[in-house]
């Protein structure tokens, strides 16, 4: 019998499993399926279309003729929703009522956006930032003079904000917690970018709790907070996080925990059965328990291994180890690893080195696990050298060497042919 | 497919390749807007010039999320399309060596694409320490080189022991 493969998604992990299987294997039978329609798109550009960077189009990552080169038979749209799958007798039940069989599958399935769970929050002016779909209905609600409210403080809702504020839009934040992007920066970073963010007059509530949202009569919305009284908006955005869509392997989740459990193979506990990208609780770079990296980057690596793990190859993944960069609100934001110290740990702290406003780099044990930064766009290339260190967990002599080489070559940039600005000097020189 | 090699050796940091390159991407005479760059370290004497190494399996080219790198098929380069790159930045933070720059003007990232199969570095190139080689052959030189080397080591070692 013919071996077959199924993947359930269309995204950066599934694509990137598929462009790995097929380096092994040209003759097996793959088939995708997605409940989104069409070919893939990217979801990290949405907010760099609606901003007015790329147009919609440029959206549109492959053809069909991609899938076409593939081999591959593309079933997409909400017919193809996945309601079932059997493991027991190998098949896919699809929302059409179609069954789709396989004999090795990858569950590329992602996340989905989660909403605070307070009375209102399904109103049609209410809106997330996740699909193309989401994207498209913002579209034309972005008009200058016309008020939003984004609901917190994340890389996606503040690139929601930023693009708000670009297109002429008056822009408020709200965020539970006590300091914008809890986990996405640490305190003194998170400071740097709120003062950067009110200088754009672009307010920015935090430790404000919102209790509801009521119809205003003229289309728009009050958004009720504890602390603030009603806020008036045309358009919300909510983007509170994402959760994996993990329920379709339910017999391989652990209980309390979200996502698929992966191991070092992207193999779940069924056997021929695999996970990758947002839906994948998986090995870290870092070591420790499994986490799940809801990041592109992560889903392209963890979908490499896993379509080579489906043709059989036996790569074995390092772990995931996250990565983050965007700009916005005048600041090139990037975080790397493990962002927060625990006790032990060494912090190196540089602030105003040359394009780079603020850098921290945690060690352990000599070995660097984590940095986050603030800075020019240059800032992202100097941490993206830090990334190999971390992956190979090289020791302090290396980290050092980076870090006072990026001091050194300050002075000593002094006494060389001035750069017309010295943005571009890299921290590591050679 | 053919890389730029640099020989420390050679290179004076007269930073010739870095004008070179910034004008022919950028029409520009600014070092900034160089995709090559020379770093200096006059202590001890050193320059060394850094571009792009178009690695095999790139993880700048998997990582865009906007599809706009992809592998030239006559010069093996990394390419970033222009008119793809949305500025994420993705990809400056994936490069493991920094040697992907952001275009702040246009708003997109830029990295050496070998200048269609002629770089403009190694035509500038004063001293010749830039070539555009083929890396089989420089690994052959360099063995040769090195075993010359070894050579010459391990003969002054025996001739004092003999002495």
């Amino acid at each position: 019998m013919l071996a077959r493969v199924a993947i359930v998604g269309n995204s950066a992990a599934a694509l990137s499993a598929l462009e790995r299987f097929r380096q092994y294997d040209r003759q097996t039978p793959v088939t995708v399926v997605s409940a989104e329609p069409g070919v893939a798109y990217s979801r990290v550009l949405l907010p760099y279309y609606l901003g007015h960077k790329i147009h919609l189009r440029g959206l549109f990552i492959r053809t069909s003729s991609f899938y076409k080169r593939m081999g591959v038979e593309l079933i997409s749209g909400s017919s193809a929703r996945v309601e079932e799958v059997d493991t027991a007798s190998r098949r896919l039940k699809l929302a059409s009522g179609r069954y789709v069989g396989f004999d090795k599958l990858l569950i590329a399935s992602g996340s989905r956006p989660t909403r605070p769970p307070i009375p209102g929050i399904e109103h049609p002016a209410v809106h997330e930032l996740w699909t193309l779909r989401d994207a498209v209905e913002l579209e034309p609600l972005l008009r200058k003079g016309a008020r939003m409210l984004v609901i917190g403080s994340g890389f996606v809702a503040l690139q929601a904000a930023w693009v708000g504020y670009r297109r002429g839009l008056f822009v408020t934040v709200v965020e539970l917690e006590r300091r914008i992007m809890p986990r996405v920066l640490d305190e003194p970073a998170a400071r740097l970018l709120s003062e950067a963010i009110g200088a754009h007059s672009v307010s920015v509530h935090t430790g404000t709790h919102t209790e509801g949202l009521e119809e205003d009569g003229r289309g728009g919305v009050h958004v009720y907070t504890r602390e603030l009284g009603p806020l008036a908006a045309d358009v919300v955005v909510v983007a509170t996080g994402v959760r994996p869509n993990d329920a379709l392997l339910a017999e391989a989740l652990e209980p309390g925990l979200a996502g698929i459990p992966v191991d070092r193979s992207m193999a779940t506990v069924v056997d021929g059965v695999f996970a990758a990208g947002d839906v994948a609780r998986g090995p870290t770079a870092l070591g420790g328990p499994l986490e799940i990296h809801a990041l592109w980057p992560t889903a392209v690596e963890q979908g490499k291994v896993a379509g080579a793990n489906l043709a059989g190859a036996r790569l074995v993944y390092g772990g995931s180890l996250s990565m983050n960069v965007t700009e916005m609100f005048g600041y090139t934001v990037v975080s790397l690893g493990r962002i927060f110290e625990t006790s032990g740990e060494r912090v190196n702290v540089y602030r105003e080195l040359r394009g780079v406003k603020y850098l921290k780099v945690i060690e352990k044990d000599g070995v660097p696990v984590g940095a986050v930064a603030l800075g020019d766009p240059e800032t992202a290339s100097r941490l993206g050298q830090l990334r190999p260190l971390i992956r190979q967990r090289r020791g302090v002599k290396e980290l050092q060497a980076i870090l006072e080489e990026g001091l050194a070559s300050r002075q000593l940039s002094d006494c060389l042919p001035r750069p017309v600005s010295g943005r571009y000097q890299r921290l590591k020189e050679a | 497919m053919r890389i730029v090699l640099a020989d420390v050796g050679l290179c004076v940091a007269c930073r010739g390749c870095e004008y070179a390159c910034a004008y022919e991407h950028n029409g520009s005479f600014e070092r900034n807007a160089s995709l090559m760059r020379v770093s200096f370290y006059p202590a001890a004497r050193v320059a060394v010039s850094l571009t792009c190494m178009h690695c095999q399996e790139a993880w700048c080219l998997e990582v865009c999320p906007a599809g706009a790198i992809s592998r030239d098929s006559d010069t093996g380069a990394v390419k970033i399309d222009a008119s793809l790159c949305a500025g994420c930045k993705m990809c400056v933070l994936a490069c493991p060596f920094g040697n992907i720059h952001f275009d702040h003007e246009r708003g997109v990232a830029q990295k050496c694409d070998l200048c269609s199969g002629d770089p403009a570095c190694v035509r500038s190139c004063t001293t010749g320490a830039l070539r555009f080689v083929e890396p089989e052959d420089v690994a052959v030189t360099r063995r040769e080189t090195l075993d010359a080397r070894l050579l010459r080591v391990l003969a002054t070692q025996r001739t004092g022991a003999a002495e």
